[in-house]
């Protein structure tokens, strides 16, 4: 392990401002390394996934086992290692929101957006999931758009409210 | 009641034996020369209970628990050669054939592999689950090893075996279900791993054909996954 390549922190890039996010949280939770998943709840949330360098850093500053943190950032699907896009749309497939036609939401989102589910567009504007239940079955089908729950919507209007998002209206 | 010799006993396939708590009902029946199948278990690093090969039938516990992470208590009842429990060793053994791509012909670890020999004991002659054949990469980066995930069983005992022997915790799990992989730093080649000290116990620990040095012809495989238990003992006494 090359702990002498351990970047201190206050070597990191101050230019931008996530990494200072990261750096702040990491401080705060005093470099422990059983503070992993907080911090990398901070480094998702402020770059919508986890870049490689982003990683490696958090590593070092941890002095934790690359394989121990990869396996950390592969095994909650909360993380994500590839960007999911400006914008991210999630339909729900659970059982109750497939039987309130979730099928037909998706096939209007891959249709209208040319996306199919877990592609992310080319200018990154929008991201489409989709996950298995996300525990609002009385509201089915719901789509997430953006941390926000859309309920008993149907495909033309999420249709909509996407274009709104992506301004494209 | 004596309070000098803190033993209990135990019963196991009807056979009355006195045992130290604190031991593991595997351990137990090691000792005592009562067959148990393993996969997951590695003598000198800790016991997961991953592969449920060991599952014993206790009484008074609905149940079965692995041989390999349960103490012993008194007065237990086990049995470990139920059909219940044949009927198990044998699903689990035909998953792990099921799982990856095991073709014995043409593996290095042909003749030398637990796995296979788990195969002859348990009497499989077919598979009655559909092979997912994934396909898996073969990391050959390394100067000396290689590393074929097709053979992998995610039994672990590399990932244990270089994290609390070795210290060097180059290898980990990535994913979930059936995606997981053994994975080296950040899922990179292991020929880049900053972490791997090349000491070759992984090798030994790997039941299977999983990983294997590149210095060998088919059929010469050397595997010692005793020595690891060896190491262990001799680092505590620290001669
Ligand atoms: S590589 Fe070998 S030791 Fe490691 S998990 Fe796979 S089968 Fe087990
Ligand atoms: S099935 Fe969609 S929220 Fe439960
Ligand atoms: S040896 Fe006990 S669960 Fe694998």
């Amino acid at each position: 392990m090359k702990s002498d390549t351990a970047v201190p922190v206050k070597d990191m890039p101050k230019t931008d401002p996530r990494m200072k996010l990261i750096a702040a949280k990491l401080k705060k939770e005093n470099f422990k390394a059983d503070a992993l998943i907080e911090i990398l709840h901070t480094a998702q949330n402020a770059y919508g996934y986890l870049p490689k360098e982003v990683l490696s850093y958090i590593t070092r500053a941890l002095h934790l086992p690359p394989s121990r943190v990869y396996s950390t950032v592969t095994f909650y699907h909360f993380f994500s290692l590839k960007s999911k896009g400006e914008h991210t749309c999630l339909v729900c497939t659970g059982t109750a929101c497939y039987v309130k036609g979730a099928q037909a939401i998706l096939n209007e989102i891959e249709r209208g957006m040319g996306l199919k589910a877990g592609q992310v567009s080319a200018d990154n504007k929008l991201g489409v999931q989709v996950a298995r239940c996300i525990g609002a079955c009385g509201l089915a089908p719901a789509v997430v758009l953006d941390d926000e729950v859309q309920a008993k919507v149907t495909p033309g209007e999420i249709i909509q409210k996407i274009n709104a998002k992506i301004g494209t209206l | 009641m004596n309070c000098y010799m803190n033993t209990i006993s135990i019963i196991i396939d009807d056979q009355k034996l006195e045992t130290d708590p604190g031991k593991t009902i595997l351990e137990v029946c090691r000792e005592n020369g009562i067959d148990i199948l393993t996969m997951c278990h590695l003598k000198g690093v800790l016991d997961i209970g991953a592969c449920r090969l060991c599952l014993v039938e206790i009484e008074g516990v609905n149940k079965l628990l692995s041989a390999c992470t349960t103490k012993v208590a008194a007065n237990m009842i086990v049995r470990t050669n139920t059909d219940r429990i044949k009927k198990y060793q044998r699903i689990t053994t035909e998953l792990f054939f099921a799982e990856r791509n095991h073709v014995c012909a043409v593996c290095v670890a042909n003749g030398k592999c637990e796995l296979q020999d788990l195969g002859y004991k348990v009497g499989l002659d077919h598979i009655r689950y559909p092979h997912l054949f994934p396909q898996c990469e073969v990391d050959t980066s390394h100067p000396w090893y290689v590393m074929d995930h097709n053979r992998c069983i995610m039994c672990t005992r590399c990932v244990r075996v270089c994290n609390e022997v070795e210290g060097a915790h180059n290898w980990d799990v990535m994913n979930r279900g059936h995606q997981v992989r053994i994975i080296s730093d950040f899922n990179s080649p292991w020929g880049e791993s900053e972490t791997c000290t090349s000491c070759g116990k992984c090798l030994h620990a790997c039941p299977t054909g999983a990983i294997w040095p590149k210095a060998i012809v088919q059929g010469q495989l050397q595997k010692n996954p005793g020595m690891i238990n060896e190491l262990v003992e001799k680092r505590k006494m620290k001669l």
